[in-house]
């Protein structure tokens, strides 16, 4: 058996330089909920693994006018802070709606998006939010939307010698909404996942976001669907049609927690319920 | 490779030496013979291997031993003062809220760290504070009781 080797730096420029030399060779673990049972079931042997938990990378604060939410801040956190309950809600609900308690106090925000899954609930409500990640390595900084950080599934821009330090949430204006249909109601993946942020001017459509998760490689957003709502007048029609352009831009797939057929009609049914409840037609 | 872990556990320091793969619930039932918490699934869906990590419940079949560097850890172990059981404890053994036992430390421990941040629960938010802890045996009506009889324990030796 090969020998693994552990490191917890207290430094970021320690982190960055010990992923600019060992590179691919690094695994990062944060919370480590769904790193270690990968370990546990032999699918994944690290090399080396880098801990980032003592970074200081835990914290939920306001800058220039954007949320800023450290990478290896605890699911947990988004679930009870307040700053995330009044400006950025579909995240405290995805946050809240998913897993279980004893997951949400180590899973962080940063292990979720750089895992890459097709499920990830927090993809959703972030992409809506025109959330951004900026990532360090010690060649650079860089900013990457959300939007264009996923390639695949467990696939990011993210390089070997990359670490994601910080999630960046504009304070936009508009309500956003965050659904989820899953096999049970607790600690569960998606079946389908769907976040939409509406910001409406009277009755008529000012700005909005779509986001589907789990109908996809990866969590998606909807541009075409976007645009066809972008600047009418929103009606029980309307969302009808934006639903089905939205589900039409998606390519779910059959897997053991359902069929790309029931996908599509739940998917359908969620962009609908999600825009009503945007638009105040629905409690 | 292995490496020098230091926490706490169950109020007393413990040091071992683990390797970077091994979880905290290797440490405590291989390395330091702390049997309640239940190897179940080993991937963080049952439950049964749920320990308290600085108050908070966590799955430490999936919890990297050497993350705990520094923390305290409660068991099942630490709940009793002496030969007095805890609330929970007497209340899960008057309900009968076991049946094979093998879910119960879990179980107990995420009620414990329900109580210590919300001493007087609704039903409901027990229920939401179980939902990641698995019986196989039975339905969670018993569970439920046991821990809404200990909050009322714990609340009337307070009083």
């Amino acid at each position: 058996m090969k020998d693994v080797l552990y490191f917890a730096p207290q430094k970021m420029s320690e982190a960055l330089k010990l992923l600019a030399t060992h590179k691919k060779k690094i695994t990062i673990l944060a919370g480590g909920t769904d790193l270690v049972p990968k370990m546990n079931h032999h699918v994944l042997k690290p090399d080396i693994l880098l801990y980032i938990g003592g970074l200081g990378l835990d914290y939920i604060k306001k800058k220039n006018g954007k949320l800023v939410i450290g990478a290896a801040t605890p699911w947990s956190k988004l679930v009870t802070n307040s700053l995330i309950a009044h400006k950025a809600a579909a995240l405290q609900k995805a946050a809240q709606t998913s897993s279980c308690v004893a997951i949400k106090s180590a899973a962080t925000i940063g292990g979720n998006l750089g895992s890459a899954s097709p499920a990830a609930d927090l993809a959703t409500p972030l992409l809506v939010m025109d959330g951004q990640l900026r990532l360090a390595s010690a060649r650079k900084k860089r900013l990457v939307a959300l939007k264009d950080f996923f390639k695949g599934p467990g696939e990011t821009v993210l390089k070997p010698d990359e670490l994601i330090v910080e999630i960046l949430v504009p304070l936009l204006k508009g309500k956003s909404v965050f659904l989820k249909a899953g096999r049970r109601k607790a600690l569960t993946l998606s079946v389908v996942n769907v976040a939409v942020r509406l910001e409406m001017a009277g009755k008529t459509c000012k700005d909005v976001r779509i986001a589907l998760g789990s109908m996809a490689p990866t969590p998606i957003r909807c541009y075409q669907a976007e645009r066809l709502l972008q600047g009418k007048v929103i009606d029980q029609e309307l969302i009808k049609r934006g639903a089905a352009e939205a589900v039409a831009e998606s390519d779910p797939m059959d897997d053991g927690r359902a069929t790309a057929w029931y996908r599509i009609k739940a998917g359908t049914a969620l962009v609908c319920r999600a825009l009503e409840q945007a638009a105040g037609m629905q409690a | 490779m292995k490496y020098a872990l230091s926490f706490t556990l169950n109020g007393f320091p413990v040091d071992v030496l683990v390797k970077p793969t091994e979880t905290l619930l290797d440490v405590l039932r291989e390395h330091l013979g702390v049997k309640s918490p239940k190897r179940g699934c080993n991937g963080g869906d049952c439950g049964a291997c749920t320990v308290l990590l600085n108050g908070e419940p966590v799955r430490s079949c999936i919890t990297i031993a050497l993350t705990a560097a520094g923390k305290a850890v409660t068991t099942v172990e630490g709940l009793a003062k002496g030969e007095a059981l805890h609330p929970l404890q007497k209340a899960f053994h008057e309900h009968h809220a076991t049946q094979c036992g093998f879910c119960t430390p879990g179980m107990i421990m995420a009620a414990k760290a329900l109580l210590d941040s919300n001493p007087n629960p609704k039903r409901e938010e027990v229920r939401e504070a179980l939902a990641g802890n698995l019986c196989r045996c039975t339905g969670y009506v018993k569970i439920v009781a046991a821990v809404m009889t200990a909050a009322e324990e714990i609340a009337s030796a307070k009083a």
